[in-house]
């Protein structure tokens, strides 16, 4: 990245523009905060922000129209709303007016993080999210998806069973997958999205071949899982919630597996491994992919002759 | 299946339980294997294989051998409970396919409990 | 304690159990009082003696005789015989009292000697996949009584007389919660189950929903004909698949034999039961929370009132219990309210599920009476300590809990004792630590947890506990600064006084609990830069003490940064520049003599921990 994406907040609140600053400066973005819409105006006036994140409902310049201006005279601004109460009427028209994404308000530090993330992905050429949405799965993961949309249409409270049989057929969550449901089970693609960000369980990110739940509960703390995230993190270079480029592990921190007899524990895609330490499950991940073994290299060598 | 009644039920219960009493059942012996995440995880599907192996390759058709859930002691898993007509049942714990293989030998077709891999004897306490 | 002539003893092992023991200590009862001899003769149940096949056991002492295969009818006689013409009652005489086995009987384990089972009550001993052998251990009969003999209003009072109270954490009384659901009048109840299990460190719900399955669905149709309910979810953690599929399975077995679905047992009785999963967020553990999940929405919690009794899921009157609550339904409607008030004290009743892990020897799943005091849990029932390493503390009910010091292990385990220490018993994880452990670092470990959880509805739980953890970071990064314990403090009761759910309410407990016990650890990390238990890395300094070094290699081959040096017979040393305070050496070493120093220290490593030793002798427990 080039610079660091700017960012300007504008909320009437000035506690909201705080929490959010907080949480962005500490992902090293630049933030700023607006009270109200005519000091967001002014501002923009001055300077230029790849982000805006505002409030709808404020006194005198409300949100609709502070958009508005926006896409009139800085249309390559990015801008995401953030709002406690929504009507399906404003959100309805702010999506027409082209807003990028929609924060509920209040917000977990991980939801504003990652609709960031995404926001300035988009502002970035708009390319990324283009080539997701028109992404094209095997036509027979298609008739699946269909299938599932539309057995479940007419039962209340289906959109979680839906994610979940969806993330099963194609892996992930992706924005086609998140708009098809949206358009299938006709609930707005906003809600959709604040489910999916929401539960920890669903996941916008493709997971590799042999997905590795790492399990992250008291007893497995207690025992030692630090040191066995650590080894794996570290020989597989990616962090929790990241697939390798290869795409053949992703690692993926789970609260509690339930197993804490075994613990510390850890699960590669159905099977449970207990009583891990470092090297146990350097091993054990060298049966998915024997070249894992060589990248451990030194660390795992010395460890061998260690000998427990 | 046919829909219960509440007298059905009893007879259900009856006819189960005259089953697995092994003396009223025609049985010699119960084996259950317990496949709990944890006993599972630790190697109980191993502990099974070797076992339902052994009685197959023995030719026994009056062993029972059943699964159950999750024994408590997840410190010892695998844990298997072997339970000989007219005795207590004698659980055994940090099984494998070998070991169970050897109880089966000595247990269950020899009647003496292997107690270098016995944990305890008798029943849980419910009341 | 008073004395008494005789003392008998009833085996109350399964076993036994199945074989009529209970009818046999009624017929006790009965013909005891009936003789006048309540003050010569006590009774006593407890647990397996190994004579399993020769069952139901009656132990007579002082005498040490032995009865065998007992039934009620036997009863009068025997009482006649023993103990009012004193001669022995030959016809059920035990010759061989146990049977001569190396193998010990359960009673002489404490790991089973302490433990009682109710809501295990089939534990390892029914096929969970098969409906028959749950029917076969007096399944579905509650179900039957409860459907057939019993109103609504019989089915409450026995709920409610027996004391149970929610196991899922804040100890509601069960029978409380459906009568407030029975009097309110709708078309539409839902009777639900919290199989959410969110604790990190438990995991008695999923033993239970794997090992038992039935016996929820059980006290689910119940708890529906309680109060007017015809639709039912369980909703189960998507990360317990076993669970999940068994539960599946028992729904499909006891729709198709007429045990749920239209007219159960042919009574007129309709309930309908299916599966939610959780897509995993700890706050949908909250009712309020997981009522809204249900409906496919975010699941946040909502201001009480109205209660999920008056709006629930769907805004209809709705009734959550747990698991462990609904699995000891059955018998107690079996049993009566005096049975389960046999165990357990005045307020808090019959016996409860833990699942013990962590730095003890025997891990895993125990049913204990309430009122069974810490210390035998842990050192009776979990063998004391792994490794023989000193206790620090126990913490109890995970995110929500505290941690509990040794001197306080003497508690009876009830809701009551356990809130004075400032834990709760929430759902039942029981995590013991031992002394390499970092208690400040404990409490950022649940603060991390409830910081990601928060789902961010309310301001002091959602920012509170975020500067909570930033001030708990900084502590163990080497950051802290003497006014931080009392910010913690003063943060931590606001939070409490100001948030909105369970969550946040209760997210500030585990490190008031740590500050109040474990003070000393918050000041040697602010004050001397040092994590005696060696697990803040900016805090600590690896030291060989050459007079332990045995000169083994151990420490210097498994080092990854090569940073000790040494050779056979010369005591190593840690070159302090190269060490990247991983543990390994520590965690290595087969004679402790690597020792842990405070960050930076350059005095005299001996006269350092020789003072430390002095003042823990003089100290002794909090």
């Amino acid at each position: 990245m080039a610079a660091e994406p700017k960012i300007l907040i504008v909320d009437d609140e000035l506690v909201v523009i705080k929490s959010a600053e907080r949480v962005l400066k500490s992902e090293g973005y630049v933030v700023e905060g607006a009270l109200g819409g005519r000091e967001a105006i002014l501002k923009i006036e001055q300077d230029s922000y790849d982000l805006v994140f505002t409030d709808l409902k404020m006194p005198e310049v409300d949100g609709i129209t502070l958009i508005r201006w926006i896409k009139k005279s800085r249309p390559s601004t990015g801008i995401v709303i953030i709002t406690g109460y929504p009507s399906q009427d404003t959100i309805k028209e702010a999506l027409e007016l082209g807003i990028i994404d929609y924060v509920p308000k209040p917000f977990t530090p991980a939801v504003l993080l990652d609709v960031t993330e995404r926001a300035v992905e988009w502002t970035k050429g708009k390319k990324v999210e283009e080539e997701k949405m028109t992404e094209k799965f095997p036509p027979a993961m298609e008739a699946e998806l269909e299938r599932v949309i539309s057995e479940y249409r007419k039962k209340p409270g289906s959109l979680i069973p839906v994610l979940q049989r969806a993330q099963e057929i194609v892996g992930y969550l992706p924005p086609m997958v998140q708009k098809k449901i949206s358009k299938g089970l006709n609930i707005p693609i906003a809600e959709v999205h604040s489910v999916v960000s929401f539960y920890s369980f669903f996941t916008m990110n493709p997971r590799g071949d042999h997905n590795i739940r790492v399990c992250l509960g008291t007893a497995c703390y207690v025992r030692g899982i630090e040191g066995v995230l650590g080894k794996i993190k570290e020989t597989l270079k990616i962090d929790i919630g990241e697939t390798t480029e290869n795409r053949k592990f992703s690692i993926e921190g789970v609260r509690c597996l339930g197993a804490c007899g075994l613990a510390p524990v850890m699960v590669i895609d159905e099977e449970t491994y207990g009583a891990m330490t470092p090297r146990k499950a350097m091993e054990i991940i060298s049966h998915y992919d024997p070249s894992v073994m060589s990248a451990a290299a030194a660390g795992a060598e010395m460890m061998d002759e260690k000998g427990e | 299946m046919a829909r219960l009644t509440i007298d059905d039920l009893r007879k259900i219960k009856e006819k189960q339980s005259s089953d697995f009493s092994l003396r009223k059942g025609g049985y010699s012996a119960k084996v259950t294997v317990h496949m709990g995440t944890c006993g599972i995880a630790a190697g109980a599907r191993d502990v099974m294989s070797a076992l339902t192996e052994e009685v197959t390759k023995a030719g026994m058709d009056n062993i029972i051998v059943t699964t159950s859930g999750c024994a408590g002691l997840c410190a010892r898993e695998p844990l298997a409970t072997v339970e000989i007509i007219n005795h207590p049942p004698v659980r055994y714990c940090d099984l494998n396919g070998e070991k169970m293989r050897e109880i089966f030998k000595e247990h269950i077709l020899g009647g003496n409990p292997v107690e270098k891999y016995a944990l305890v004897r008798g029943c849980e306490t419910t009341y | 304690m008073e004395k008494f002539r005789k003392n008998l003893v009833l085996c109350a092992g399964t076993g036994c159990v199945a074989g009529g023991s209970m009818k046999v200590r009624d017929a006790l009862r009965e013909e005891i009082k009936k003789k006048g001899l309540e003050k010569d003769i006590n009774l006593s149940l407890a647990a397996c003696s190994g004579s399993c096949s020769e069952g139901p056991v009656l132990s007579v002492y002082p005498d040490e005789v032995f009865y065998q295969k007992l039934t009620a009818e036997d009863i009068p006689k025997l009482v006649e015989e023993h103990f009012v013409n004193e001669r022995l009652y030959e016809k059920l005489i035990m010759r061989e009292p146990e049977e001569k086995s190396s193998i010990p009987a359960m009673k002489d384990i404490p790991f089973f000697r302490y433990q009682v089972l109710r809501v295990l009550r089939n534990k390892g001993l029914i096929d969970p996949e098969k409906i028959e052998e749950y029917i076969a251990r007096d399944g579905y009969q509650a179900a039957a009584k409860a459907l057939t003999e019993m109103t609504q209003e019989d089915i409450i009072k026995v709920v409610k007389d027996s004391g149970l109270r929610g196991r899922g954490g804040a100890g509601f009384p069960t029978g409380l919660k459906w009568e407030f659901a029975s009097k309110v009048s709708s078309d539409v109840k839902y009777m639900l189950c919290n199989g959410d299990e969110g604790d990190p460190g438990a995991f008695m719900d999923r033993s239970v929903m794997e090992a038992d399955p039935h016996s929820v669905i059980e006290g689910m149709i119940i708890g529906a004909k309680a109060i007017g309910a015809h639709n039912g979810y369980i909703y189960v953690r998507a990360e317990y698949p076993l669970a999940v599929k068994r539960l599946q399975m028992a729904i499909d077995m006891a729709t198709e034999m007429g045990l749920l679905g239209k007219d159960i047992l042919g009574t007129g009785f309709d309930f309908e039961l299916e599966i939610y999963l959780g897509a995993g967020a700890f706050v949908c553990g909250e009712e309020t929370a997981l009522m809204r999940s249900i409906e496919g929405k975010r699941g946040m919690p909502r201001p009480r009132p109205p209660f999920p009794a008056q709006k629930g899921l769907w805004d209809k009157p709705s009734v959550l219990n747990n698991v462990e609550t609904l699995a000891q339904i059955a018998p107690i409607i079996l049993n009566g309210a005096d049975w389960y008030r046999t165990l357990g004290t005045e307020k808090s009743a019959g016996t409860k599920v833990f699942a013990l892990t962590g730095a003890v020897n025997n891990v895993g799943l125990v049913e204990v009476p309430m009122g069974i005091p810490l210390r035998t849990i842990i050192y009776d029932i979990g063998a004391g300590m792994r490794k023989g390493r000193k206790f620090k503390a126990v913490q109890l009910g995970g995110p929500s809990g505290g941690c509990i010091p040794e001197g306080l292990l003497d508690i009876p385990v009830t809701y009551e004792d356990i809130v004075a220490t400032g834990a709760i018993i929430g759902s039942g994880g029981m995590v013991v630590m031992d002394d390499n452990t970092c208690m400040v670092g404990t409490a950022k470990f649940f603060l991390g947890f409830t910081a990601d959880e928060s789902c961010g509805k309310c301001v002091p739980c959602r920012v509170g506990t975020r500067i909570l953890l930033d001030i708990l970071t900084d502590i163990t990064e080497g950051k802290g600064r003497e006014e931080d314990m009392a910010t913690l403090e003063d943060l931590g009761r606001d939070i409490i006084a100001t948030s909105l759910c369970g969550l946040g309410q209760t997210a500030p407990n585990p490190v008031l609990t740590t500050l109040r016990y474990f003070r000393d650890e918050y000041e040697s990390h602010i004050r001397h830069k040092w994590c005696k238990a060696g697990v803040c890395r900016d805090l600590t300094t690896f030291w060989i003490d050459e007079k332990l070094c045995k000169a083994c290699g151990a420490c210097l081959r498994a080092c990854p940064s090569k940073a000790i040096v040494g050779e056979k017979k010369v005591p190593h040393k840690i070159i302090q520049e190269l060490c990247v305070h991983c543990r390994t050496c520590y965690e290595t070493c087969k004679f402790s003599s690597i020792k842990i120093l405070p960050a930076g220290f350059e005095g005299d490593p001996y006269e350092l921990l020789g003072s430390e030793a002095k003042g823990e002798a003089k100290g002794g427990n909090e």
